[in-house]
């Protein structure tokens, strides 16, 4: 098949972006593997999606037969209907980092820190603050330089902007799901503007060829002149500072890099395209707005890796639109309360229904042989399973996507008590190409993820 | 007589511990304990800390067996304020181990904290050090305006800053990942493509004004999910001061329209509201476009608004769709004044490009202002090789056959990025001795302190000079900055963070049960308080002015909210309460609705924020397994709130019945009792529900009292903890570090100093720039835990 011109067209309707049917386009790898007679293979990609507080088990867990997701999926589930082949729903999973082990209160923060890098956070309100590398980003240094983006960061909430955030942690640790360093956080993106505008930065300015070739060489010239700068400062701070001048320069490289990889992206005609412009006022507009310049940007090959976070940890966000003027974290303590359950399944309900939105968007995008869905891992869960007990065993954890036909959906699959949830991550980084034999304190890869 | 509160005996027990302030009263004198380390600390860590933490196998290295007496302990305040830390935290013991007594946890913490506190009085002292920090994003935003002279928030798109001590300018948690090392190379090149022009293609300073935030109340509503300002009859959404002087401007405005009748609707542009300008406004709801006009500006003008002018309703037509002829704009916008080279050039360019070079002395020229430019970007002098390397961008741009003022632009943008600029860069003179700042890291401190911003001429001169300490300079200097407009930053920083108030923005009020909460509320509850604040700098005032006042700051909304009669209009001014109950902080509409839930009051949480905020006697955090109150307030069949079965009270003293919870709440539920006339969005009632407010509590020390005014004059005697507590929040932002250890002597003799000099706001913050912590900076590894 002739591989497309560079030049398709996005139409907008509504506030949202709306997915193009683009049946011949497809990444440059793909088009260059296909064009060499090779088979083409699809990028993989993968992404987590976190919800804050838990979620009400009795109506998430499936409760068929082991192995099947039943006749009916739980109502918690049940708005991935359309997608139950490619969904795995994994119980047994737990995040051990996130207990206390003598620090004393503080799950929220702990849970956020430790989901995606299994690790015990430091409790510190502010020095040393200190996690761990979290697998997205194992995968990001790994698997980066194949994307203008290594990978992206997204949400909805600011980090928090005043007061304690959780007994005696840094806000750090309960706004922050991804970690670049140890003592690093990766900072969410939650404008979808600006995260559009940065996606397509280089087809949005009508900058002749020229002119942007010149302004290329100045910028290194300036991110040169803060290298040596840097260089120069480092030699005369002490340990702790270095660390953060170390933290800089990692940051000017890695832009460096960036700025002299050639763009493999497929390019967009971005004519008619009606752009985000701010942020929505209403969270559904909000969360929809993300995932449509998500699934841009995994549709036009600008990253393979993202995070999403629905809310800060321990939000005290109420969801008056659904019916539940309450706040999500209060409610959270339900203390069995039949009214509070049924509150918070509606949360988890309405978090659910939003993700299947995303899904469809990946699965209506064509690639190779099959759609976005099918080359992608997609994990959706919390660090605390029931809010009121903060309890970070029997975690709610599922995968949607085929992994490049590396999963095999339709499952439900119920592991021993206490295995760990990393070791879900493991077998993820296998399957997209950067393995690692440990991860956090995982103590092995994840068995059955494909049958 | 006192009804000690150590009756209420506990598993939970580490939670009374902590009750500092409140719990001076209560160690009981019934059975004088031999004073002392040996007598006060000793028994309590033998009985329950040393089972693990003895010489065999310590856990965790740490063996508490071998301190036999108050020297031994001396000798190693690093552990006791560890042991301090984590039995207040309720860390320790472990919740499997026997638990102390409340009596006994309060008599170890005390006596550790005065040990501790003492002892670190006499020791050579440690000034600490701060960990390199960047500019958070209001520092940015401000450094930027004084630098360039241009006030257009580059950072606003910068991603948050970490918390960290309650405070958003702590070394520790200011992070720099890939993400924001982008956005900054993206931020210098706006900034100096703004500063100045480098090309033929005029331009000019842009502001954008979503028309949602600048929309009257009653003309219009937001519509959609982007906040289109929708006007469904005639009427404008406008900014005054729009134009700055006279000049080319360009208008815009991004509009769609509702279609009805034979006319298109009207969108005019007004100046002064006169017409300028007028468009039929053909796009709608799926396709708004923007309207734009070129525009010659003459000055005294003013207010740029754009207006809907035809109005139509035409209630008989058949189709129901194209009755209402409406009008929605997104927002508007002000380009200019349009400069262009070479002579007509914006303030900022005149400002940097001082000079103007000939093509022979190009070199000389650009040296000239670049070492002007970066010497102040540094905050300190620029060094002969960093201004070669930085004149060498402009003879690259200068190969390259660009302008002068493209190459001034590659190097500001190289300034911008540098970490020089970055970060507020203090260095050590590798000594073993703690350095006293430089006088130009001095004044950095200084004026990110009480500006956050960068130190202005006078304040960088007198430090360049080596003159910022000399005879009352200091003194002099504080003083100025604190009367200079930019003090408001402090203002607005400080205050927003240690009051909590900056989370009004996030607050969500439950509209079914409090419809009285809309944005001008949120808004007024956020002036009053950040005016308050302002106030009690400016005129000076005693700190307890904090905790009672009987003055605020209203407009007519607010002074609605609050029952205050005879104030009219959306200005805000200073009235006299003739109501004791409000008055201060604590009594707010603004603290007393980020403390509560979106349904209703949390006594808890109001409890809590006292502690936490105004007595520095925060409580341990809730074991985990203890579930939260029962909420019992939902909604009935029809979706209105179902009156509640019970009072909060009673649910919270179900609570307190649990052994696990009731010494904790014993501190905090009684203080936020007292303000349960104060509703989830602080206004007064005197019934909760159909239940009449019960405003009484307890105080562990047994003294009960009813209601705010009450709690207020329980709050004022309790000065001595307030004064340590805002020491401590105000020395936390003033240095960018948590406190150590070797900070508390200093918290005390700045709480006492503050005190003894009649309470005065300027002695508070002097006698924390006059400390040693803000003076010096340590060696390291001193204050490594």
């Amino acid at each position: 098949m002739n591989p497309m011109s560079r030049r398709t067209i996005l139409r907008g309707l509504g506030t949202a972006i709306a997915l193009p049917w683009l049946e011949a386009m497809a990444p440059a790898t793909l088009r260059a593997a296909s064009a060499a007679g090779g088979s083409p293979a699809s990028p993989r990609r993968m992404a987590f999606f976190y919800v804050p507080n838990g979620v009400h088990m009795p109506d998430w867990t499936p409760g068929g037969p082991a192995g099947s997701l039943g006749a009916k999926l739980p109502e918690i589930l049940q708005p991935l209907a359309p997608f139950k082949d490619d969904l795995l729903v994994l119980t047994g999973l737990t995040q051990d980092g996130a207990f206390a082990h003598g620090d004393g209160g503080g799950d929220h923060a702990r849970s956020l820190a430790s989901f995606l890098t299994g690790t015990h956070p430091l409790k510190t309100a502010g020095l040393g603050i200190k996690a761990g590398v979290s697998v997205d980003q194992v995968a990001a240094m790994k698997l980066g330089n194949a994307t203008r983006f290594p990978s992206l960061e997204l949400g909805i909430d600011r980090g928090a902007q005043a007061g304690n955030c959780d007994s005696g942690y840094s806000c750090a640790y309960s706004s922050n799901i991804s970690w670049r360093s140890e003592s690093t956080p990766m900072a969410k993106e939650i404008n979808p503007q600006l995260v559009f505008e940065r996606l397509f930065a280089g087809q949005l300015s009508n900058e002749t060829a020229e002119v942007k070739a010149r302004r290329d060489a100045y910028r290194k010239s300036v991110l040169d002149f803060a290298l040596e700068d840097a260089r120069q400062l480092r030699g005369k701070l002490g340990q702790v500072d270095r660390q953060k001048v170390d933290e800089y320069l990692t940051s000017v490289r890695e832009l460096e890099t960036r700025l002299a990889r050639v763009d493999k992206s497929v390019a967009l005609d971005l004519k008619g395209v009606r752009r985000p412009t701010g942020i929505p006022r209403e969270n559904p507009d909000h969360i929809r707005l993300m995932f449509d310049v998500l699934a841009l940007a995994f549709q036009t090959d600008s990253t393979r890796i993202a995070t999403f976070v629905y809310a800060n940890e321990g939000s005290t966000k109420s969801y008056k639109f659904i019916g539940v003027p309450e706040g999500h974290h209060d409610l959270s303590h339900h203390g069995k309360d039949t009214d509070k359950l049924a509150k918070i399944k509606k949360i988890n309900l309405y978090h659910m229904e939003q993700f299947a939105y995303f899904l469809d968007k990946l699965r209506s995008i064509r690639e190779g042989d099959g759609n976005v869905l099918d080359h992608s891992m997609i994990v959706y869960g919390s660090g605390i399973s029931d809010g009121d007990r903060h309890n970070h065993d029997d975690l709610p954890i599922l995968v949607a996507g085929k992994g490049g036909g590396t999963l095999k959906g339709g499952r439900h699959l119920v592991y021993p008590k206490n295995t760990p949830l990393n070791n879900l991550y493991v077998s993820m980084l296998d399957r997209v190409g950067a393995p690692m034999p440990k991860l956090g304190d995982s103590s092995g890869p994840l068995p059955r993820l494909d049958g | 007589m006192r009804a000690p509160a150590i009756r209420n005996v506990c598993l939970f027990a580490c939670c009374v511990a902590a009750i500092g302030a409140m719990a001076e009263a209560q160690t009981p004198k019934a059975a004088p304990a031999p004073s002392g380390f040996a007598g006060q600390v000793l028994p309590v860590v033998t009985k329950y800390c040393v089972g693990c933490h003895g010489p065999e196998k310590p856990k965790g290295g740490v063996n508490l067996a071998r301190f036999a007496n108050e020297a031994a302990a001396l000798k190693d305040l690093k552990t006791w304020e560890k042991v301090l830390e984590v039995v207040k935290s309720g860390e320790m013991p472990p919740d499997d181990r026997p638990q102390p007594s409340p009596a006994d946890s309060t008599r170890l913490t005390q006596h550790l904290e005065s040990l501790i506190s003492k002892a670190s009085c006499r020791v050579a002292q440690d000034p600490g050090r701060v960990t390199l920090r960047r500019l958070n994003r209001e520092e940015y935003n401000n450094t930027i305006r004084d630098l360039i002279g241009i006030d257009f928030r580059p950072a606003d798109d910068f991603p948050s800053d970490d918390v960290g001590y309650g405070f958003d300018n702590i070394g520790d948690v200011l992070t720099l990942p890939p993400l924001l090392m982008e956005k900054y190379l993206a931020a210098a090149e706006a900034i100096a493509s703004q500063a100045i022009l480098a090309d033929d293609e005029p331009r000019g300073p842009t502001r954008r004004f979503k028309a949602e935030s600048i929309g009257k109340p009653g003309t219009g509503h937001v519509e959609g999910e982007l906040g289109f300002w929708l006007m469904s009859s005639n009427a404008e959404v406008g900014v005054d001061r729009a134009f700055t002087r006279s000049g080319n401007y360009l208008l815009r405005a991004r509009a769609f329209g509702q279609q009805a009748g034979k006319d298109l609707p009207r969108l005019e542009f007004l100046i002064d509201g006169r017409p300028a300008r007028g468009f039929e406004v053909k796009a709608e709801q799926h396709a708004p476009a923007v309207y734009e006009a070129k525009l010659k500006i003459k000055m005294p003008v003013s207010r740029f608004a754009a207006a809907f002018t035809n109005d139509a309703w035409y209630p008989d037509l058949p189709d129901k769709d194209h009755r209402d002829r409406n009008l929605a704009i997104d927002w508007i916008e002000v380009v200019g004044p349009i400069y262009s080279l070479p002579n007509d050039l914006p303030e900022s360019h005149k400002k940097i490009l001082f000079k103007k070079p000939t093509p022979l002395n190009r070199r000389e020229v650009a040296r000239e202002v670049l070492q002007k430019f970066a010497t102040r970007a540094f905050r300190r002098p620029v060094l002969a090789t960093e201004l070669d390397r930085l004149v060498g961008l402009v003879d690259l741009a200068l190969k390259n056959g660009d302008r002068f003022e493209r190459g001034i632009q590659v190097a500001m943008q190289a300034v911008l990025v540098s970490p020089h600029f970055l970060f507020r860069v203090e260095l050590d003179n590798r000594s073993n001795v703690p350095k006293t700042l430089t006088d130009l890291e001095l004044a950095s401190r200084l004026s990110y302190f009480l500006w956050s911003s960068m130190p202005d001429d006078d304040l960088l001169d007198l430090a360049t000079k080596g003159q910022l300490r000399t005879g009352k300079n200091l003194d002099l200097q504080v003083a100025r900055m604190l009367k200079d407009p930019k003090s408001k930053e402090f203002v607005e920083n400080f205050a927003g963070q240690w009051l909590q108030t900056r989370n009004l923005k996030l607050a969500s009020p439950d509209r079914g049960r409090f419809d009285k909460f809309d944005e001008p509320l949120r808004q007024a509850m956020a002036t009053e308080v950040d005016q308050f604040f302002a106030a009690i700098v400016a005129d000076d005032r005693p700190i307890s002015d904090f905790l009672h006042a009987d003055y605020t700051f209203v407009n007519e909304r607010l002074a609605k909210h609050y029952g205050i009669p005879g104030v009219t209009g959306e200005k805000f001014r200073r009235v006299k309460l003739t109501d004791p109950s409000r008055g201060g902080v604590v009594t707010m509409a603004s603290t007393l609705t980020v403390t509560s839930n979106p349904t209703r009051t949390s006594p808890v949480k109001r409890g809590k924020w006292i502690l936490e905020e105004i007595l520095g006697t925060p409580p341990p955090p809730p074991p985990p397994n203890v579930a939260d109150l029962p909420d019992d307030d939902d909604r009935d069949g029809n979706g209105k709130p179902k009156a509640p079965a019970t009072t909060i009270r009673q649910r919270l003293e179900k609570h307190r019945a649990n052994p696990n919870c009731a010494s904790c709440h014993a501190r905090m539920d009684p203080l936020g009792f007292s303000l349960e006339n104060f509703d989830a969005i602080g206004s007064w009632r005197d019934k909760d529900g159909p239940f009449p407010v019960d405003a009484s509590g307890v105080l562990p020390d047994g003294k009960t009292f009813t209601g705010p005014v009450e709690l207020k004059k329980v709050l004022l005697t309790k000065l001595k903890p307030f004064s340590k507590c805002l020491t401590e929040k105000l020395m936390t932002y003033a240095l960018g570090r948590g406190l150590e250890y070797p900070d508390r002597c200093v918290v005390e003799k700045v709480a006492d100093s503050v005190l003894a000099g009649g309470g005065r706001f300027s002695t508070l913050v002097s006698a924390i720039v006059h400390s040693e912590p803000f003076q010096k900076r340590g060696v390291e590894g001193s204050l490594a835990p």
